[in-house]
């Protein structure tokens, strides 16, 4: 009886994955704890380490390509059982058997003579709509030139008015079979520097839009926006800092919201709750996710890191976390325990200079705060007109967990913190 | 009138291959022949009528039947100043002069270290003759082109056989000069005024748009008529003629395919570490983002030339052979 291996769930959020390299072959003998494969998920690189000990019997899943979470992948022959595939089909066949999804044409991943494929670039035909006619699918020039012929048919079919009969079905009728299973782009001859270009989507591009376009269309947002005095906390901020510097602590002002948006969750639970189709599920722990930007060089895009248990640690604890939470992020990416589960999340566009913006809710999260920075600007404080530092943070919320006045309250728990920072030490 | 039949003389491809020996000896006193039966019996294959009357016997002559014996005299002459022409009856016997024409005369400017050349020719009749069978068939091209320091010739028609030799015979380096037994009786036009053709520069026989077709020597021949059948069909192909191995002329070979997209590589030596696998390694390299299809190759049979005449025929790169690889490379199979 073979182990069957399937498509982990590496995430809270995985739902689909890649394999990005096998580190076995078929025949190989593998003991737990060996390495498998590379795994791309929605927002990390996994490897895949063996929990059995046996014979590599299967790999089903060819490499580059992205099946569900719980597909099969690969097989196992339990040691002893090895003297059984003497009678059952060899791996080899099996193997091929089960690779036949490489047939089809996958983005990326198709079979392109290497002239169509410098034709399609030329043509900018994304090859993805390309069905090919020469053997296994393979994308040939033949195809790429029917599909320019046809697609300039119809544009110049479309200009001129007087074209006669034959001349339509000479040069509309395609030989052998190349379909655009969409349509292709306009071929209008501009400069290079002009062109539209398309890029195929990377996993986490995929899942951003996904899970955003989700977020948006099924969660009733309403935003509440208040601004807080920041004079308090910077001044604090600064102190600590100073004072502490030698122990090399460099709190930031994010490091203070989190602590303050935790225990302002602590107090106000339906800030620590998801919405659960008949019910509301209130968390236990206080999990709060941070936004990190992720740079060009590895492929863009933005992951969000958790603070586990942020409510019970320390501006200390948490600034630490923080750190070496956003430099893995950007460095190496992060493990996914190390960005799922969160309860509520924090996005700081403050840095960039931006005022104030709006987020989207980043489920199963029932609220994210949008956050900007701490300005200079005249404000009244005691009947005077006095230069002051204040911050604007915006609140998007799930109407259907939480109303317009628990948000309210949350963000005056947040204001009492943030205006009198010393509850947040002691 | 007169000077309308002068521009189309036609002739023999032996008579090219003589008019272009006695050219250069009459030219040149250093330059001789010596073979067997090149003399006497004005070569067991006519090439050399007439020679021994007008060059006498001390600049064309008879040897034993001892290949490795004349072909080593002849290469120690080249080293000592003179320009021999050694006329191999059949190339396949060249093989038991394997040591000097291979493993010295191409050797010998680079080991002296330039104090010695070796400006000689070897020439003879290479591949099947048509029921000759397996040891008297041989193509050497694609054992001999691997060595370097050599140079190697295969003339198509008797224009280039005579172009091409005088070319040879004025080079200061080894030629194998690969002539065909099936093609010193075929006719061709060859101009009463002095002519060479340089090596290293490929002919296009026909041009074409759907498939480069790339051979040397007599399996052109098949090359064109393939290309005439693959006509009737819509597949235009185009025909390099290499004319030179060593040099090879790549570049006109890849500038065709670059417009052609798809190449069969024509070759009469067995497939296995040949020119036709060279060719098409070098395509492979050059056109590798030009090329809709790997580089399709037509070889001999990889087996021992037979000697009945249908299953010669059936072995040869014969033009049945050459539409199958131009339908496949081409998607048309």
């Amino acid at each position: 009886m073979p182990i069957e291996i399937t498509m982990p769930r590496l995430s809270d959020t995985m739902e689909v994955g890649t394999i990005l390299h096998w580190h076995v072959q078929v025949g190989d003998e593998v003991s737990s704890g060996d390495l498998l494969a590379d795994i791309e998920t929605d927002k990390a690189t996994m490897e895949l380490q063996s929990f059995d000990d046996g014979l590599v019997e299967s790999l089903t899943v060819a490499v580059g390509e992205q099946v569900d979470v719980g597909t099969l992948i690969a097989t196992l022959l339990e040691e002893g059982a090895a003297a059984s595939t003497e009678s059952s089909p060899a791996p080899e066949e099996k193997h091929e058997a089960n690779t036949q999804p490489a047939q089809k044409p996958i983005a990326g991943g198709a079979r392109v003579s290497p002239v169509a494929r410098r034709l399609a670039e030329e043509h900018r035909i994304d090859l993805s709509t390309v069905q090919g006619s020469g053997p296994s699918g393979r994308i040939i020039k033949r195809d790429i030139l029917q599909l320019v012929a046809t697609t300039s048919e119809t544009t110049s079919a479309a200009q001129t008015t007087q074209i006669s009969a034959t001349e339509v079905v000479a040069t509309s009728a395609p030989v052998s079979p190349a379909q655009p299973v969409k349509q292709v782009q306009a071929l209008a001859p501009t400069s290079p520097w002009q062109q539209d270009r398309t890029e195929p989507l990377s996993n986490m591009r995929q899942i951003i839009a996904k899970r955003l376009v989700e977020s948006k269309q099924t969660i009733p947002h309403y935003q509440v926006t208040m601004d807080f005095d920041m004079d308090p906390l910077i001044e604090m901020r600064k102190t600590l800092n100073e004072q502490l510097a030698s122990a090399s602590v460099k709190l930031s002002v994010n490091d203070f919201l989190v602590r303050c948006c935790a225990l302002a969750m602590s107090t106000n639970p339906a800030f620590n709750a998801s919405f659960g189709g008949d019910c509301i599920l209130y968390h236990g722990p206080v999990n709060v996710g941070i936004a990190i930007a992720l740079p060009e060089e590895r492929g863009g895009g933005l992951v969000v890191a958790t603070i586990r248990n942020a409510d019970q640690k320390s501006l200390r604890t948490i600034s630490q976390e923080s750190a070496y939470l956003s430099n893995k992020a950007r460095e190496t990416g992060l493990a996914p325990d190390e960005m799922g589960d969160t309860t509520f999340t924090i996005s700081n566009l403050g840095m960039f200079g931006v005022d104030n913006f709006t987020a989207i809710i980043n489920p199963p999260n029932s609220a994210i705060l949008a956050v900007g920075a701490a300005i200079e600007k005249p404000v009244v404080r005691g009947g005077e007109l006095a230069v002051g530092r204040e911050m604007s943070a915006t609140l998007s919320l799930d109407h259907r967990v939480i109303d317009g006045a628990m948000a309210a309250m949350y963000l005056k728990t947040l204001k009492e913190l943030i205006e009198n920072p010393a509850s947040l030490l002691v | 009138m007169m000077a309308v039949a002068t521009a189309e003389r036609v002739i023999e491809f032996r008579d090219a291959l003589n008019e272009a020996m006695s050219e250069e000896m009459r030219k040149d006193n250093r330059v001789y022949l010596l073979g067997e039966e090149v003399a006497e019996y004005n070569g067991a294959y006519k090439v050399s009528k007439g020679m021994l009357d007008e060059f006498g016997a001390r600049r064309v002559i008879d040897t034993p039947i001892s290949e490795s014996g004349f072909a080593g005299m002849a290469i120690g002459s080249a080293m000592r100043g003179l320009r021999p022409i050694v006329e191999f009856m059949s190339w396949s016997f060249s093989l038991v002069a394997a040591d000097p024409i291979l493993n010295n005369a191409p050797k010998m400017l680079y080991m002296s270290g330039g104090q010695f050349g070796c400006p000689i020719v070897f020439r003879g009749n290479d591949g099947a003759g048509g029921q000759l069978a397996s040891t008297h068939s041989w193509c050497v091209e694609s054992m001999y082109a691997n060595v370097p320091g050599l140079k190697m010739a295969i003339p198509y028609d008797a224009y280039d056989a005579k172009g091409l030799l005088k070319t040879a015979i004025q080079d200061d380096n080894p030629v194998f000069f690969l002539e065909s037994e099936r093609l010193l009786s075929t006719t061709g036009h060859v101009p009463v005024e002095e002519y060479t053709i340089p090596f290293g520069q490929a002919l296009t026989r026909r041009s074409g748009t759907d498939c480069t077709i790339i051979s040397f020597g007599r399996p052109l021949h098949f090359c064109l008529e393939a290309a005439d059948e693959l006509a009737k069909e819509g597949i235009e192909c185009e025909v390099i003629d290499g004319r030179t191995i060593r040099p090879l002329d790549i570049d006109s070979m890849v500038a065709s395919v670059k417009k052609t997209n798809a190449c069969v590589v024509v070759d009469q030596s067995w497939s296995f570490a040949s020119v036709g696998s060279e060719i098409a390694s070098q395509i492979h390299a050059c056109c590798f983002d030009d090329l809709d299809n790997h580089v399709f190759r037509v070889h001999s049979d990889d087996v021992p030339t037979p000697y009945a005449h249908n299953l010669e025929q059936a072995y040869l790169p014969n033009s049945r052979k050459i539409c199958e690889a131009v339908r496949q490379a081409t998607y048309n199979a």
